[in-house]
């Protein structure tokens, strides 16, 4: 089903353009077969009311011909042999309104001769104008469709953001720790604060520095080093360069707390998280790395954070960016690549 | 004197607990642990009267720890957030913290553990069968925890080849060894993935990648040849469940 005909609105719209067309059509037409208004009008309205439908029709042709993807000279012949069915389609329809016509002023069916000629050519073109307009719709939709798969990605993700587990665990910490030592309570509470404001802040934002993404998850790995003690640490290695690159929000984040919820969490002797980011050839390789515990149930080891992060790169990237998983030797490792974007200024 | 054992992997949940516990006079802690293996090695030392125990915890989650405790004994679980394990709670343990908690709520779930202690007659509810209320749809158990005196072992649901129901326990085969695990094989039969294991008679389960071939045995019995040449019974109705396993892609 065309998407015209889901709208009425839009149908409206678009059998009312078709009224200067078909007044255009109209003008040329009278010029060439020296026709007076009346004979111009009776032929011409519902030769264009026709038209209209006919046009429709390059949706379908233009669906199974993606611009990208199909030979030029098949685009060219296929649309030009549909071109012409459609004038054929006109010029057969025409006879007939003339021998209707021809009852109330004989002598039309000679009179329009000269026209018909006209007529075809004309209706060739529109056909093929109406070609070029269904490949900018379907382009505009193909795009908006796109933009409809990332936001839903960035909203999911950013409802993955506040993990219950971590906030209600958190929360114990701080209970505890509020007759064990009250400053580090405190201590504690502005550090989750911190961490909940930035990733709503963030969140917001189509993309940001790496550095803000790694502060974000600075401070995410700070409230988790007061729950897990010296069970939890963190070594980091950044390349200055790679500071600057613009990623999606959000994607860092999500990999830290893997590595906590599926590794560090399993070990009771806790591990070591590592962190590192270069830049290399116009791109910016990001990885993380956790121990874990290979005799642990999966459901702890796969991340479903991790198909989301996947699913966000493809959105934003397309096949320009990479997210590997490599589980051995009780380690896991997480391989983010993206082509470097610096960013433009400062927001 | 409530002897008490305190299981949770992290510092500051144990202090919480420990605590709350101090205020009161007829409650010891015995021992912490913070992984589920020395839960269990606790346990079996110690003999506690009640258990605090964390859902999650590194080698052994709380329901694994509690299938391979002998359930006479009181459980709290004190977990952060578990949708599911809310209903396994409500099912069978004494009582559930959910994290964080205050001190009114503790009591309360201490006033329910002293009420458990002085009627012990109350029948526990399997921990295998806990472990089932608690699984979420459409997930199935991918290891099974079988205790052979000090030492437990974790055998991924891969390596079995067969179970065999003996009474009141089951004989896990894997490999040519075989461990003894007290459960029944109707709640084993409901956490198995169907795809996977089918009962093909009364008193066994088998998993259908070490089968290599069945016969006929007698006019409605038939016996299923594994592929390390084992040999197990197959009822008509298992014949029947095993087709139908067998058929789906």
């Amino acid at each position: 089903m065309h998407p015209l005909f889901q709208n009425r609105n839009s149908l409206f719209a678009y059998f009312f353009a078709w009224v200067p067309l078909g007044a255009m059509l109209g003008v040329v037409i009278s010029a060439a077969a020296h026709l007076d208004w009346r004979a111009t009008v009776a032929i011409i309205a519902p030769v264009t009311l026709l038209l209209a439908f006919v046009c429709l029709s390059p949706w379908y042709l233009c669906r199974v011909l993606p611009l990208n993807g199909t030979p030029r000279w098949k685009l060219l012949s296929h649309h030009s042999v549909a071109a012409m069915f459609a004038s054929a389609l006109v010029l057969f329809v025409v006879p007939f309104l003339l021998q209707v016509f021809a009852r109330f002023r004989p002598g039309i069916e000679e009179q329009f001769e000269p026209g018909l000629r006209v007529l075809a050519g004309m209706c060739f073109l529109f056909f093929l104008l109406s070609v070029a307009l269904h490949y900018v719709l379907q382009a505009l939709e193909t795009s908006r469709q796109a933009e409809v798969l990332s936001r839903e990605a960035e909203l999911k993700a950013l409802k993955a953001q506040v993990n219950p587990h971590f906030l209600f665990n958190s929360l114990n910490s701080i209970s505890a720790l509020t007759t064990i030592d009250p400053a580090k309570a405190r201590e504690m509470c502005i550090r989750l604060s911190d961490f909940l404001r930035n990733s709503l802040r963030l969140g917001e934002r189509t993309s940001i520095p790496l550095r803000e993404e790694l502060a974000l998850a600075s401070t995410y790995l700070d409230v988790e080093q007061v729950r897990f003690g010296k069970r939890l640490r963190v070594i980091q290695d950044f390349d200055t360069a790679s500071d600057a690159c613009e990623v999606p929000p959000l994607l860092v984040q999500p990999l830290v707390e893997n590595a906590i919820k599926h590794g560090i969490a399993s070990l009771a002797e806790g591990g070591e998280i590592n962190m590192s980011a270069r830049v290399h050839e116009g791109r910016l390789r990001f990885s993380v790395e956790n121990p874990f515990d290979p005799d642990a149930p999966s459901q702890r080891k796969s991340g479903f954070g991790l198909v989301n992060v996947r699913n966000r790169l493809r959105a934003r990237y397309g096949n320009m960016a990479r997210l590997d998983i490599d589980a051995s030797a009780g380690t896991y490792r997480v391989n983010i690549t993206v082509p470097f974007i610096k960013e433009t200024g400062k927001p | 004197m409530i002897r008490a054992i305190i299981a949770d992997d992290e510092e500051l949940a144990r202090h919480i607990l420990r605590e709350y516990l101090a205020r009161q006079t007829d409650v010891e802690v015995v021992c912490e642990c913070d992984n589920g293996f020395a839960t269990v090695k606790a346990i079996a030392e110690w003999k506690p009267d009640l258990l605090f125990l964390d859902v999650q915890m590194p080698k052994l989650d709380g329901f694994e720890v509690l299938e391979l405790v002998d359930a006479n004994l009181a459980v709290v679980f004190v977990t952060a957030y578990d949708q599911y394990a809310t209903k396994a709670f409500d099912a069978a343990a004494v009582d559930y913290l959910l994290k964080p908690f205050d001190l009114t709520r503790f009591q309360t779930a201490l006033d329910r553990v002293r009420l458990k202690l002085a009627s012990p007659g109350v029948a526990a509810v399997p921990a295998a069968e806990l472990r089932n209320a608690a699984q979420a749809p459409g997930r199935y158990a991918e290891r099974i925890v079988i205790r052979d005196g000090a030492r437990v072992h974790v055998l991924p649901v891969a390596q079995i080849d067969y179970v065999e129901a003996q009474e009141d326990y089951l004989a896990f085969h894997s490999a040519g060894k075989s461990f003894l695990k007290q459960q029944t094989i109707s709640s084993l039969e409901q956490s198995l993935d169907p795809k996977q294991f089918v009962r093909v008679h009364r008193s066994f389960i088998v998993n259908l990648e070490r089968i290599s071939k069945i016969e006929a045995y007698t006019k409605d019995a038939r016996i299923a040849i594994l592929s390390d040449g084992g040999k197990i019974p197959v009822s008509r109705s298992g014949y029947l469940k095993l087709k139908e396993a067998m058929a789906e892609p």
